[in-house]
């Protein structure tokens, strides 16, 4: 009998990292009109960029349903196993909910259900600390609090080209949400208290990028930290060389998958960063 | 032109040397406008002084009966204060209130109290900004005062104001000689001299030798100033005065005009009485014409009477002008607003989108006055508010609502409109306001500013060379290229902005310019090496092509 950490695909978690780490990736749907998807599964990345941003339809996501978790958890309960099942913030997303519910139909197993308050690569470091945790022999509860502690350590930056989708989706909070710009903005974005704030507001990418790089140098040293970007690769090599100066372990890598990227747009890149407590 | 000696003056007769020295600036705004060193079509210094003390001696008085020089000089500064607008009205409306503060315990003023009047009006308007500059209205303020020395027995007021005024022109005709950059351009200051004409007339109401001014305006400036300089905001400001504009002839004989002026005075605002013995033209707005023309159809027969509705016209110039019913009057209560100063819809149609209130209209050649600033606070209806003044000349007039104003107000000092973007750009409303201030006023410094507008003389300044009806560029308020059109000038601004590679410049275009002009301009700067990005933008902002951000 082990511990299981199981996530979804809003994690952006590489898949050579989530089968390194046996970690299954549960994934929700993707809708173009009535056509639908399951993220990561049905339907590439560069497939879902593709139509994203040639086709004349709005993608529109939709939570795994609790059948998809009853799917995932299923097999490792009856194969002995406790879960920790590490997921995006609930004020993002309904997806939390539908663990809660698919455990509840399991009420003799362990299912530990963590909201992370992140997104994105934010939920990969969480996932990375309860796989560390199990490995070095903790409970299915007490790797849930170090995939919620680390969750509370990380910090969520991204810039995107557009605020566009990020309004469509109505994933934006408070008062920004109105903003109806003539001027183009490249604005720099986190997650705070679970939601996408707007942390500044620059006019060229060039100026966001620049203001990334010193955000993380004000963060200072990282226990761990991770890119996610549809960017170009030139983009991403640099922000990875400006991270390892802030971590002794490799940078994760996550190439947004559709479900983030329905809401971001093709350009976004940010970073996750752990700090060391 | 009174002959009688005035050894002092009561509440009326101060009200009416107050209005003598108004009227005397109105007559040579124009002139006073054309006294501008850069060549731009901002020319407002003038204007802007009439409209202040306009606001004075439109202001509500206190009762005939019970006032005192101390009340109704208190009564008077009050409206300069809220009307003020421009730098040079501002520093003025201080002045006015120096003078309140001065004579506040006179029942009358005489010399003496006129003397000391002026060195606490002078005071204050030294202490209106943070930088006293010599060679400015400020030094030709101090001059009228320290000529009145303290009283040798008592000298009348009519000396006193004499004396002040002497030493106000000589004080006025030294200021080239403190501020280069006046010497260069062949003016005198025209703050200095707003207050040398407003003395003027004061002192010809009551001297027996009257004094006559002249204003040497730079050769060509007098006549585009006069073209340029917004009468039409001139006359938008007068409709806001409400009542009726009431206009008529009295002929008759052995009428005595200044009579007749006192009586009107007790009756409407902004009253210009003229005349003889046998015919005497009144106009003055009132509440109600009735009086006026009983009071005229009294002492003689009227002719040629002309009554205009303003408050109608008011009306009719708002909803013109999209203010109408439509609009809403206050916006819903807020815990935090920003109010921006605009000078185009175009413009306020940005700083709305980065999430700013309604702009209160105006910038180059239409400063707001103070209490236009308030009013626009008042309805943004939120418990703290930023104000944006966006322009150099109505910095002060921001700071002045926010010292006037109920209701809490931080003044981020942008001198331009690239500035106030900067600023919107770090606007959270998520924040409070002391920490939103403070954001924005240290993001004011991460752009740089362009114009580019017609020149309205031929001059040298900056070391360019420039002729009358040329495009000229300012970078950063300082004179950077003059060109033969508008987006020659503008490639000129941008090679003396020596542009990073992947500099973001942000055109608003205005004045006279098609949209098709603009994207062509734009075009051509995105065509240049090093990446540079380009925006453009409707300003609408009058007499200014382009309004250029460069970032």
């Amino acid at each position: 009998m082990a511990v299981k950490v199981v996530t979804d695909s809003t994690s952006d978690i590489p898949p050579e990292l989530a089968e390194e780490l046996g970690v299954p990736v549960v994934p929700p749907m993707i809708f173009f009109g009535a056509e639908g998807f399951k993220d990561g599964v049905d339907i590439t990345k560069d497939e879902f960029f593709e139509k994203l941003t040639t086709g004349d339809v709005m993608p529109t996501t939709a939570q795994p349903s609790v059948g998809d978790f009853l799917d995932v958890y299923r097999p490792l309960v009856e194969a002995g196993h406790d879960v920790v099942s590490v997921h995006l913030s609930t004020k993002l997303s309904g997806t939390v909910n539908s663990a809660r519910l698919a455990a509840q139909e399991m009420p003799d197993a362990t299912v530990e259900i963590v909201d992370t308050g992140l997104a994105s690569v934010g939920v990969t470091l969480a996932v990375k600390a309860a796989v560390d945790a199990v490995a070095e022999g903790a409970s299915a509860a007490e790797a849930a609090d170090a995939a919620r502690k680390a969750a509370a350590d990380t910090e969520v930056y991204f810039v995107l080209d557009t605020l566009e989708y990020l309004k469509r989706g109505g994933r934006i909070g408070g008062a920004q949400a109105a903003l109806g710009s003539l001027l183009s903005l490249k604005p720099v974005l986190r997650l705070l208290d679970g939601e996408v704030q707007t942390s500044e507001k620059v006019r060229t990418r060039g100026k966001a990028l620049q203001r990334m790089r010193d955000i993380a140098a004000e963060v200072g040293p990282c226990h761990e930290s991770a890119i996610l970007h549809r960017a170009e690769a030139e983009e991403v090599d640099a922000m990875v060389r400006h991270l390892a100066q802030f971590t002794d372990k490799p940078v994760i890598v996550g190439d947004v998958g559709a479900a983030v990227g329905s809401h971001t747009g093709p350009g976004v890149i940010g970073f996750a960063l752990r700090r060391k407590a | 032109m009174s002959t009688d000696r005035h050894t002092a003056f009561d509440a009326q007769g101060f009200r009416r040397l107050v209005v003598s020295g108004a009227e005397c600036l109105e007559a040579n705004a124009d002139a006073i406008n054309a006294l501008n060193v850069f060549p731009v079509p901002d020319g407002d210094t003038g204007i802007n002084m009439t409209l202040t003390l306009r606001a004075a001696t439109s202001a509500d008085v206190p009762d005939a009966a019970s006032a005192t020089v101390g009340t109704m000089s208190s009564a008077i500064a009050r409206g300069a204060l809220l009307g003020a607008r421009g730098n040079s009205g501002v520093i003025f409306s201080q002045f006015m209130k120096g003078l309140a503060t001065g004579l506040a315990d006179c029942e009358h003023a005489d010399g003496a109290a006129f003397a000391g009047a002026l060195r606490a009006a002078a005071d204050a308007g030294y202490q209106a900004v943070g930088n006293p500059v010599e060679g400015t209205m400020l030094s030709v303020m101090r001059a009228a005062a320290e000529a009145v020395h303290p009283p040798d027995g008592a000298p009348d007021a009519p000396d006193v104001l004499r004396a002040a005024y002497d030493a106000a022109e000589r004080a006025l005709a030294y200021t080239p000689e403190q501020l280069p950059v006046l010497k260069q351009a062949g003016v005198v200051d025209a703050g200095g001299q707003g207050v040398v004409a407003f003395l003027a007339g004061m002192v010809n109401l009551v001297s027996d030798e009257p004094v006559v001014l002249r204003i040497t305006a730079p050769e060509g400036g007098l006549e585009s100033a006069a073209a340029n300089v917004s009468h039409e905001f001139l006359e938008h400001t007068e409709e806001e005065m409400y009542g009726y504009c009431t206009q008529f002839i009295v002929q008759g004989e052995g009428l005595d005009p200044d009579s007749v002026r006192e009586r009107v005075m007790t009756m409407a605002m902004s009253t210009v009485v003229v005349g003889d013995d046998r015919v005497v033209r009144v106009h003055a707005h009132a509440e109600d014409p009735g009086p006026l023309l009983s009071m005229g159809a009294a002492i003689g027969a009227l002719d040629q009477i002309n009554i205009q509705n303003m408050d109608l016209q008011h009306q009719e110039f708002m909803s013109l002008h999209g203010y109408g019913e439509d609009a809403p009057e206050q916006a819903e209560a807020a815990a935090l607003a920003v109010v921006p100063v605009a000078p185009g819809d175009g413009i306020a149609r940005v700083f709305r989108g980065l999430g700013a209130a309604e702009a209160v209209s105006g910038g180059q050649t239409m400063n707001p006055s103070a209490a236009d600033i308030i009013d626009a606070v008042r309805k943004a209806n939120a418990g703290f508010t930023i104000v944006l003044p966006n322009n150099k000349n109505i910095v002060l007039a921001a700071e002045q609502a926010a010292a006037l104003a109920e209701h809490p107000i931080a003044v981020v000092p942008s001198v331009n409109v690239p500035q106030g973007i900067a600023a919107m750009l770090a606007f959270n409303p998520d924040l409070d306001g002391e920490t939103n201030a403070e954001a924005m006023r240290s993001a004011l410094g991460s752009v740089r500013s362009g114009e580019v507008t017609t020149a309205v003389r031929s001059t040298t300044i900056d070391g360019v060379d420039v002729r009358e009806g040329q495009a000229i560029a300012l970078l950063d308020g300082a004179l950077a290229a003059a060109a033969g059109a508008p987006d020659e000038a503008l490639a000129a601004l941008l090679d003396a902005a020596d542009l990073e590679d992947g500099a973001l410049v942000t055109l608003f275009y205005g004045a006279g310019l098609t949209e098709e002009e603009a994207e062509e301009a734009a075009a051509a700067i995105g065509a240049r090496p090093g990446g540079i990005e380009v925006e453009v933008h409707e300003g609408g902002q009058p007499h200014y092509h382009y309004l250029v951000s460069i970032e």
